[in-house]
């Protein structure tokens, strides 16, 4: 084979688009347009800066060849009385029950800001769509809960997308979930935009078993003064890269993101945060803790632009890790860019292990070594959790975030 | 062969390429080919091993992209229209005395005080200021010798300690490191070398201002320092006084061996001619600086860097040896279209290594100034720690300030610490100083100072105070 694999999964990625329906006129327009741009955008090889920890490698299982075909389990969580259910990429219409104030159409059509390959491709190859809107001035008391299944037994793939618009003065839980297992690549998209006086407390669950793949992006667009809380929690898998881009577009938006990633086992997470302070008077908050064990690999970047211009801003970026035991990797790196000399920012980022006193204490009074390693790995994400305002998600949290935390088998046994 | 012979077969071959009067001029024709090194190689009396590893380092140079990954932006260089190699220029061409030397050089020469004779030594007038160096170099030759330290130019070294060069040059920054260092393994014409003995304490600092064997300092520098197993050397590179050279691009390698037990402190003050308000003519710095520090060494790097149209510059440590220790304390200014892209790499092998980084970064006027670093904690690096501190200064709301800092650790019990902040100068702090009377230029200047604080600690005593009066001279007009 002569081919790079990069060149490999540009061939596949527009043989694949090439595929989808042509005459279908929600869709149509954006999978003309991403496929356009597909066509001049290049996937990134071993030596592009943003994929500098993650191999695509995993893809040359030929994913980007087949639509996933497995099916969803019977039980689903449930989280909410209200929800939205896609499985491997298509609307389940049955399951689909929606809060008053919210509708819903089959379509998509944003692509401005998103520029990544698998972004082109998600609007190129794009079978179903999910577009939200939230009325203005309407309060949705009750949490919505999106849950995204993707399952199938040999490499293949699906394409998720949710735009969501909350209207002037309105307020909106969205819970943006995805589950699943098996060799099935998940390749999302999701765009978030919010106006004046909205506010919007955002969840991303993603919690696919270990040897599936997800491919997300996700995108916050601020047009309006709102506010956004955004809690980001992930297992590893066998790949997972999420791309955050929040645009900070008019003077007194403000975002604050929490984030846990947990890679275990041979997991693999890297997140790639972007916050863009385009005008002034904006504030963003940003905290994440990460925690790698066993053969896992975690990665964060996290950037922080201020445009010219942009002054009064506040912006903030903490990112702390643990490293479990040795052959665990963490690569963090928080930028700043910076164009302006009235604005306040500060980064933090540090790489540890739990601390040997703590444990000492803990054993001391009788608690098993991997007992208290457990009870200090959530001691150090704790403050996240207890932040968690929803209580159905928080319920949900807890044991979950236990489990990865939980002992796992020697390095080298997690079976793939 | 003797080396006799083998300079006579290149003398020929260069006949044969059409350069008939090469030996005898004191200029090369513009232009990089195998030829121009061997000739290169040739007027520094080179062995054939040093030729060879020249060409081997410009073969592989050809293949190599330029990086274009730093956030700078600059022209393409055309490698090609540059003369690598020209002696320093004579008594006849410079200026005959000191008035005919730009006055705004002179003005800032006054600012920092610097003695008559020595601002005609910088501005490169012809007069004998040999006298005077010559027996401070004396005394220090002897002095050294005493000590057994060898300090020479690189040339003299490759000549007069072939065995020590041959040992460890390219060992630290191998010849195709980076597409710069390459550029500089093929051509580089000057330098400094140190040896510093076993167990010896370098009697005194080691400065380049001090070395007048090679008088003008080259495009191309190499300096290779060794310190053997328990030594110390402290190093000055540079002054605080703004040099002018006529050649545009430099790009330096510094190589430094601090072998068990040694210690290497390494100071710079880099103060090149940073071009016009638009940063045209300004010297473009692209610098390649690294040390590996065995068992128990340790390597300190501290930088001032306030000159150059583009600064291209990572002086890195590599922690090879159990409980090394690397340091990097930096300021950074720029003003007017001054861009800088520097840091620092520490990269951790050894078991209970540290390293710690301090950088301060002012920038003002339409510049922009980045930190770029590295810090990697190896599988082995058991216990290692990092704690890394960089803070920026923003000047007005037209310049632009950067952080971009990497952490890497695949070992469980290494700690790392980053913090990095970005602020102006504060309103408070500005209030005070004005309400005692003190003028903003001053004020901000000693506010400045402070923020600097931490670096200047480090530098040796009197490039510390020099060092203070470069940055207030540098802000000046710089504040609005």
């Amino acid at each position: 084979m002569s081919e790079s694999l990069p060149e490999d999964l540009k061939r596949q990625a527009l043989a694949r688009a090439g595929q989808a329906p042509a005459e279908d006129g929600a869709l149509s327009t954006l999978r003309r347009d991403s496929l356009a741009a597909l066509q001049s955008a290049d996937f990134p090889g071993r030596k592009s800066e943003r994929w500098k920890y993650t191999s695509l490698h995993p893809l040359s299982d030929g994913h980007l060849q087949h639509a996933a075909q497995g099916a969803a389990p019977a039980r689903l969580p449930v989280l909410s009385d209200y929800r939205i259910v896609m499985v491997n990429g298509h609307l389940d219409e049955s399951q689909t029950r929606l809060p008053e104030g919210v509708s819903l159409r089959r379509e998509a059509e944003r692509l401005d800001g998103l520029s990544n390959p698998f972004a082109l491709l998600n609007g190129a190859a794009l079978n179903d769509a999910i577009s939200l809107e939230v009325a203005p001035n309407t309060e949705v008391a009750e949490p919505l809960h999106v849950l995204m299944f993707a399952a199938s037994d040999t490499p293949a793939h699906c394409h998720t997308r949710l735009e969501v618009l909350v209207n002037r003065g309105s307020r909106l839980t969205l819970i943006e979930h995805y589950e699943g297992h098996g060799a099935a690549l998940t390749n999302a998209v999701t765009a978030i935009e919010t106006r004046d006086n909205a506010q919007l407390t955002h969840y991303r669950l993603q919690s696919e078993a270990a040897d599936s793949l997800h491919i997300g992006t996700l995108l916050f667009q601020q047009t309006g003064v709102s506010r956004i809380d955004s809690y980001q929690l992930m297992a590893g898998n066998r790949l997972r890269r999420n791309e955050v881009i929040a645009l900070l577009d008019k003077s007194g938006a403000e975002l604050a993101m929490n984030g846990i990633f947990v890679a275990r086992g041979r997991t693999h997470v890297d997140n790639q945060l972007c916050v863009e302070h385009r005008v002034p008077d904006c504030t963003s908050n940003q905290i994440y803790r990460g925690l790698a064990g066993e053969k896992g690999k975690a990665t964060l970047n996290g950037r922080i632009h201020i445009h010219r211009g942009a002054s009064g801003t506040l912006a903030e970026l903490s990112n702390k890790n643990l490293l479990l035991n040795p052959g665990a990797e963490i690569n963090t790196k928080p930028e700043l860019e910076i164009y302006n000399d009235d604005v306040k920012c500060a980064h933090g980022a540090t790489v540890g292990q739990l601390d040997a006193a703590q444990q000492f204490y803990l054993r001391s009074r009788g608690i098993p070594a991997a007992d208290a390693k457990r009870m200090l790995g959530l001691g150090f994400i704790n403050e996240l959790v207890m932040a968690l305002p929803d209580e159905n998600v928080a319920e949900w949290v807890r044991p979950w975030l236990a489990a990865e935390l939980g002992q796992r088998p020697e390095a080298g046994e997690e079976a793939a | 062969m003797s080396s006799q012979a083998e300079l006579d077969k290149v003398i020929r071959s260069e006949y044969e390429a059409g350069f008939t009067t090469l030996v005898e001029s004191d200029t090369l024709p513009p232009g990089l080919n195998e030829d121009i090194i061997r000739v290169i190689s040739a007027k520094k009396e080179e062995p054939e091993w040093m030729l060879e590893w020249r060409l081997e380092a410009y073969r592989h140079w050809q293949e190599m992209p330029e990086p274009g990954w730093a956030h700078l932006n600059y022209p393409p260089v055309d490698y090609n229209s540059i003369s690598y190699y020209s002696a320093p220029k004579s008594m006849e061409d410079r200026p005959q005395s000191l008035d005919e030397v730009d006055p705004e050089l002179l003005e800032t020469y006054k600012k920092l005080g610097i003695p008559l004779h020595e601002q005609e030594m910088l501005a490169g007038v012809a007069v004998d200021m040999v006298f005077d160096s010559v027996s401070v170099a004396t005394t220090f030759k002897a002095k050294l010798a005493e000590a057994g330290v060898i300090f020479c130019s690189i040339s003299e070294a490759i000549r007069e300690h072939p065995e020590l060069v041959r040992k460890y040059l390219g060992t630290v920054v191998p010849k195709g490191d980076n597409f710069f260092a390459g550029l500089n393994s093929a051509v580089f014409t000057d330098g400094s070398f140190v040896y510093i003995p076993k167990g010896v304490r370098c009697p005194m600092e080691l400065s380049t201002y001090f070395r007048i064997n090679e008088a003008n300092t080259g495009q191309f520098e190499r300096t290779l320092i060794i310190a053997d197993e328990g030594s110390y050397v402290s190093y000055l590179e540079g002054c605080t006084a703004p040099q002018r050279d006529e050649n545009q691009l430099h790009a330096a390698v510094v190589e430094l061996v601090a072998l068990p037990g040694a210690e290497i402190k390494y100071s710079t003050v880099q103060n090149w001619y940073p071009g016009d308000e638009n940063g045209k003519g300004g010297i473009f710095n692209f610098v390649t600086k690294r040390g590996v520090a065995h068992d128990n060494a340790k390597i300190s790097w501290t930088q001032v860097e306030t000159g150059s149209a583009i600064t291209w510059k990572y002086p890195s440590v590599v922690l090879r040896g159990d409980n090394s220790v690397g340091e990097f304390y930096s300021v950074a200014l720029t003003r007017h279209a001054q861009q800088a892209d520097t840091g620092t790499k520490m990269i951790h092998l050894g078991k209970n290594t540290k390293s710690t980084i301090v950088s301060k970064g002012i920038s003002a006027g339409r510049s922009n100034n980045s930190y770029r670093g590295l810090v990697r904690m190896g599988p082995r690096a058991e216990n290692a720690r990092n704690f890394t501190q960089c803070d920026s200064l923003l000047l007005g709301d037209t310049c632009g300030a950067h952080t971009f800092p990497y952490i890497e650790s695949k070992h469980p019990s290494a700690t790392i610490e980053h913090e990095a902040t970005t602020s102006k100068v504060s309103d408070d702090q500005l209030f005070l100083c004005r309400q005692r009377g003190i003028d903003p230029e001053k004020a901000i200047s000693m506010i400045v100072n402070g923020f600097c604080k931490e670096v200047f600690k480090e530098l040796p005593m009197e490039f510390a105070v020099e060092a203070g009066k470069l940055l207030e001279v540098s802000l000046e007009g710089a504040v609005g």
